[in-house]
């Protein structure tokens, strides 16, 4: 019988667990060893340069920016689309007619793939046609209107905002799941006790949708770290790598420059920024059944 | 679901409150519909100038109403005969990664529920962190692998990849739905002579039909909507897939502004028809799986 069992777990288990070896974690470790060469993507050869390429890192202006970059995505990620789906959320899980149609439109831009997302955006950008600037334009601002993608103080703002137009509908999806299980006694037991909504709101709800803000901030900061598509999409990291992103970045040292040991040392970095973030993560989250139910 | 307005207001309540609540409501109402249209805005231009032809464009702008709807912008689209092959490679990548995917999250999702070991609970979560990080960190040493064993510029890397990136959240998923059955159900089938394969296929399958379901949406939604992969493990046109070809047609089409509309809207269309069609299964998988974005 013991030995039928573990036929069975091997026989399931091997070929899951031998994909994952040597698709996602193999290469994870060979990336440690392509950042200390000086690989050019073409050639076979290289040649070991130690910490060249991490000494190389922290001496790159490029990277500083990335890196700076990345940080401000995330402290956007952690704002506008959570409290937007914050406050989203809580308008539309009452049960208020037509609060399924307006649920759905929000949802809507989540199955949209981020080429599409950024392309949307880049009509809304477009310096002579485009919404936003026609918008200032016809009220008078025209000081305002500029080619938002073009311009390096506006680049980087302007992509963050087409990104967080889907996030905010994601965000409002796990903050809808998380009010479901707000117990409608408390709520009554606080309306007993003369509360009103904005202190049943702040006392109650609030913090019973801690796990919700949990999962809604880890997407927000793990999302940030892998943005890549759109940047790619609506500006390439520039204009003079105003919009470049650790991600952004990384593909433009190996893919265009062919630089792959550098990228190597780039992903590397990007790595152990997510490590860190993941196991701040999982200790917020005690187990992960608890997570989603 | 009970709404905190309603719970907020009593039922029997003076008729000054009664008109409060009405006003709150239409307050509710009247922000929402101008949210959510701010919020569809994006989205409008795109499928407003799909229709219009490039001199209208040129004459009002992309987002005057169009005078008459025309299948101009489509029918070139499609007429290109690089769309239908993007579109092709799309299916023919997303399908069988979908499948694979789904299935090794089965085998590997009923061991660790239904079959554990010592160290499975250490196991399961080295897999399902595999969900966290981002792809750029095993881009170098793939994109190596894939040109040494000749499958660079085919359709395989992606097919593959996309399997094992899908192991994480298909296992996490199965995992938890298999432990909300009765291992007693496991149990009794074993006793009347089956063994584990058949206990999966025959007992669990069928049972777990609404995980895979939401799986499928998930998946399908995710490959289809990739942009990363396909750029780097790609170069020729006839192995490009959809996202990939929308962004190399846009120089081909830079100033036909509704025939690239008309081609972003054709990529999101069967993203779009499983979110009319599957919303419930997609939402639910979109919360459970909302750390991988």
């Amino acid at each position: 019988m013991v030995r039928s069992r573990w036929f069975w777990r091997i026989t399931f288990l091997s070929i899951p667990l031998l994909l994952y070896l040597v698709i996602v974690v193999g290469p994870l470790l060979y990336s440690f060893f392509f950042s200390l060469t000086d690989w050019n993507g073409f050639s076979y050869d290289f040649n070991f340069v130690g910490l060249d390429n991490f000494a190389k890192i922290f001496e790159d202006p490029l990277f500083g920016g990335a890196i700076k970059n990345t940080v401000i995505w995330m402290v956007a990620a952690l704002t506008i689309p959570t409290l937007g789906g914050l406050a989203l959320a809580l308008a539309l899980q009452t049960q208020l007619r037509g609060a399924r149609l307006f649920k759905s439109l929000f949802y809507l831009p989540i199955c949209l793939s981020l080429v599409v997302v950024g392309q949307i955006w880049i009509w809304i950008y477009q310096p002579r046609w485009g919404l936003l600037n026609l918008t200032l334009d016809s009220v008078g601002l025209m000081d305002v209107s500029r080619a938002w993608l073009a311009s390096p103080e506006t680049a980087l703002a302007s992509v963050i905002v087409a990104w967080g137009w889907q996030q905010t509908g994601l965000a409002m999806v796990i903050f809808l799941a998380g009010l479901t299980s707000v117990p409608t006694e408390l709520l009554e037991a606080a309306q007993i006790d003369g509360a009103n909504y904005r202190q049943s709101l702040v006392r109650v709800v609030i913090p019973l949708l801690q796990p919700a803000t949990v999962v809604v901030i880890a997407l927000a900061v793990i999302n940030s770290l892998k943005s890549f598509d759109i940047v790619y999409i609506m500006t390439g990291g520039g204009p003079f790598h105003s919009s470049d992103t650790l991600a952004m970045m990384m593909y433009n040292e190996s893919f265009k420059k062919y630089f792959m040991g550098y990228g190597s040392a780039i992903s590397v970095v990007l790595f152990l920024i997510a490590l860190v973030l993941i196991a701040f993560y999982f200790r917020q989250v005690r187990s992960l059944e608890n997570l989603y139910d | 679901m009970t709404s905190l307005v309603r719970t907020a207001a009593a039922p029997q309540v003076a008729d000054d409150d009664k008109v409060r609540r009405r006003l709150t409501l239409a307050a509710l109402y009247l922000s929402l519909t101008i949210i959510v249209l701010l919020y569809s805005l994006p989205g409008l231009g795109v499928i407003i100038s799909s229709f219009k032809t490039t001199e209208e464009i040129s004459r009002g702008g992309l987002w005057s109403v169009p005078t008459h709807i025309n299948f101009d912008n489509y029918g070139e689209a499609w007429n290109n005969g690089n769309v239908r092959t993007y579109v092709v490679n799309s299916f023919l990548v997303t399908i069988p990664a979908t499948f694979g995917s789904i299935l090794i999250g089965l085998l590997s999702g009923y061991v660790f529920s239904k079959l554990p070991f010592r160290g499975s609970e250490w196991l399961f979560v080295f897999v399902v962190a595999g969900m966290f990080f981002p792809p750029q960190i095993v881009l170098i040493p793939l994109f190596r692998l894939f040109n040494s064993i000749g499958l660079y510029d085919t359709l395989w890397p992606m097919i593959i990849v996309h399997t094992a990136f899908g192991l994480p959240i298909c296992t996490l998923l199965m995992r938890n739905f298999f432990s909300a059955i009765p291992t007693a159900l496991r149990d009794a089938a074993v006793i009347d002579g089956a063994n584990e394969g058949q206990v999966l296929l025959r007992v669990f399958l069928p049972l777990s039909l609404p995980a895979v379901a939401v799986l499928a949406t998930l998946q399908f939604t995710w490959i289809w909507n990739d942009f990363l992969w396909p750029l780097i493990f790609t170069q020729s046109d006839n192995m490009r897939t959809v996202m990939v070809g929308l962004v190399t047609l846009k120089g081909q089409y830079s100033v036909a502004w509704g025939v690239q509309g008309a081609m972003a809207i054709i990529a999101s269309i069967p993203t779009l028809l499983i979110f009319v069609f599957f919303q419930r299964y997609f939402i639910q998988g979109m919360t459970l799986g909302a750390v991988k974005g």
